[in-house]
């Protein structure tokens, strides 16, 4: 076919096509170099058909490039360089001496057998094809794909913390309807054991007088001693009700019953004062008096395991949400007790001066590890077993203090114990932080 | 080469004298291909005997599944025209081929491009086994260049089923390992339904040269 073409014009398309084509022999020789290749090698045909290439080039990747050749000449089969793995095989002036972007230009190479009529290599030819607008493109893709995948990570951030923070939230309304509930249950309790408690005090004078009543009926009974009927009918009717014991007893069970009351009242108190049904609002309210009724209602979780040590230094009132400071309280409380092993003391220190007041809860348990220190607030990072802990009341109490502008810090010693310490502000500001803060 | 040959679904377009015809040459190409290779790197390649399968459309994932193994995989194809066309998936199990660096001329000195040397060895393990083939034949095809397929992905979804354009395939399946390193991979040379009328006839012409 190629007989039937003008030989110029074939000689034109190599030598003029837009793209590098070079022939080289078994010897590594350059047979054939097109005008792409010399303008852009800066080396005209003169200057290097009958040179070996890797002596005209030595910049080259010879060992690599002689194997490649090689296979092409033993296998009569092409190869192929590729500018994503090897930019370049001639380090080249790319087409945009103005624009820029890239160091050189990015090269596609074919290397094609020509065989004789025998069947045999005698060139390979290489065509060298100018690929750096699309890989200048491609670039910009990768780039574009990167900034992509980061605004990804971004987001995948963004709706960790969400959760979190809804995991937060879930939480603190947990507790809040369980506060609410249980100030209900106060207050309705509350009224019975208002009468009850006053009934028995009035049962108690009331028996008291019978009492004596029947004390002077009974110096009545010495003058009975011409009745023997009667007398012996009184006797028995004693006996029957064991009068003696039932005398002792009586005033017993009251005051027991007084006692028990008096628990149950303070019991109430004590939830009323934890969980007031104003949770939500600001009130001066003492931190000691609020430590206190949180320790009756956490006493259960602590008695077994803690002799428990006040250092109160009589704290002035400040300004808080007493719900949520006493909710910042049980959680310091109930961790303290399950830092305790077998049994040990659990300190509540307070202190303040003219800007702030703190309290301090510190407890001989096992302590925290320094790596896992400053991860306590965290949410849902706890060291306690699978279902012991939500890894969330740290990060609940740290929240509150954060709303009542205050502090909550942390030092512990593995073995020797840890002490948290809670310090409020004495004034609040002016503007409380909004509670989605 | 103690697997046996066999096939994959049923063979409805090359008759049974073609089929003989194409599984012969296939052997003898792939045997002139281990030559040339061994005669590149300086080292013996065992080639299994070629399996030689009809494959539906809808089966094509599962076949290729069945024949390269469940481990995820490193894939390369290629492409090859002239007077037969198809495509070639040669396929990596073990991760990149660094055995061959050096066989291959790369420096150790260079940090070795693992995708230019993966491409490399694809496009001799092609040129090698599909040039064996066609010259056995008497036909010419050209190569154009091989490209990555796919990193460390399930042989499943090397092609999904739906992307694929024809209807039917014929697979050509070899697996090459080199006696002195453990390296391994599996190439699969796939034609579409259209080209198989082709390569019936210029198994005819070939008979009949006999």
């Amino acid at each position: 076919m190629t007989e039937d073409i003008d030989r110029g014009l074939l000689e034109f398309i190599v030598e003029r096509l837009e793209a590098g084509v070079f022939v080289i022999d078994r010897d590594y020789r350059i047979v054939l170099w097109n005008r792409f290749m010399a303008m852009h090698s800066q080396r005209p045909a003169a200057d290097v058909v009958g040179r070996n290439l890797f002596e005209c080039f030595p910049e080259l990747p010879q060992k690599w490039l002689a194997r490649k050749i090689e296979s092409v000449f033993i296998l009569k089969n092409y190869a192929f360089t590729s500018w994503e793995q090897r930019p370049f095989l001639f380090r080249f002036n790319h087409n945009r001496p103005i624009t820029g972007g890239i160091d050189a230009m990015r090269q596609n190479c074919i290397l094609l057998p020509q065989k004789d009529a025998g069947g045999e290599v005698q060139h390979v030819c290489v065509t060298l094809l100018d690929y750096t607008d699309t890989a200048m493109y491609q670039m910009r893709l990768n780039e574009l794909i990167g900034e992509l995948k980061q605004e990804k990570a971004a987001q995948q951030e963004l709706i960790k913390k969400l959760e979190d923070t809804q995991g937060q939230l879930l939480q603190s309304e947990k507790m809040a309807s369980v506060g609410q509930l249980a100030a209900g249950v106060a207050h309705e309790i509350n009224n019975p054991i208002g009468f009850v408690n006053s009934n028995l005090g009035s049962l108690k004078g009331q028996v008291e007088n019978m009492l004596s009543v029947l004390s002077a009926y009974e110096e009545v009974e010495k003058a009975l001693t011409g009745q023997p009927d009667l007398l012996t009918s009184l006797q028995q009717a004693k006996i029957a009700a064991d009068l003696d014991f039932l005398r002792d007893d009586i005033l017993d069970l009251i005051n027991e019953s007084l006692d028990g009351v008096q628990r149950v009242k303070t019991i109430v108190e004590n939830l009323r004062d934890f969980s007031r049904v104003d949770a939500s609002e600001w009130h001066h309210a003492n931190l000691e008096k609020g430590l206190e009724s949180t320790l009756n209602i956490v006493w259960n979780e602590i008695k077994y395991k803690a002799e428990v040590k006040k250092e109160y230094a009589g704290l002035p009132e400040i300004e808080c949400i007493a719900a949520q400071i006493n909710q910042v309280f049980m959680n310091l409380l109930v961790n303290a007790a399950h830092a305790i092993e077998e049994r040990g003391t659990i300190t509540l220190r307070t202190g303040f001066d003219e800007r702030e007041v703190w309290v301090e809860v510190e407890d001989t348990g096992c302590g925290i590890r320094p790596e896992n220190l400053k991860r306590v607030f965290e949410p849902f990072f706890t060291t306690k077993p699978v279902g012991k802990g939500t890894g969330l009341g740290l990060s609940l109490a740290y929240g509150i203090v954060q709303r009542h502008q205050g502090r909550l810090d942390v030092h512990s010693e593995v073995g020797k114990g840890t002490t948290f310490r809670l310090a409020l502000p004495r004034n609040r500001a002016a503007e409380p932080l909004s509670d989605a803060s | 080469m103690s697997e046996e040959t066999e096939s994959v679904g049923t063979n409805t377009t090359l008759s049974d004298d073609q089929r003989d015809a194409l599984q012969e040459i296939a052997n003898i190409g792939m045997g002139q291909a281990g030559s040339s290779i061994a005669r590149i790197w300086g080292e013996f390649v065992r080639l299994s005997i070629p399996r030689i399968a009809n494959v539906e459309r809808q089966d094509i994932p599962a076949v290729l599944q069945q024949l390269v193994g469940e481990k995820n995989i490193l894939a390369v194809r290629q492409a090859f025209h002239g007077q037969l066309r198809g495509e070639v998936i040669i396929v990596f199990s073990g991760g990149p081929p660094s055995e061959l660096a050096e066989l291959m001329g790369y420096d150790d000195t260079d940090r070795i491009e693992e995708l230019e040397l993966l491409l490399d060895v694809s496009n001799i393990l092609v040129g090698a086994c599909l040039g064996g083939v066609a010259s056995t034949l008497g036909v010419d095809i050209g190569f154009s260049a091989p490209s990555i397929m796919g990193i460390d992905i399930s042989p499943r979804d090397l092609i999904p089923a739906d992307e694929i354009l024809h209807s039917r395939a014929l697979f050509i399946e070899v697996c090459f390992t080199l006696e002195q390193r453990s390296f391994a991979c599996h190439l699969v040379v796939m034609m579409p339904a259209g080209e198989i009328a082709r390569l019936g006839k210029e198994l005819d012409r070939f008979l009949e040269t006999l």
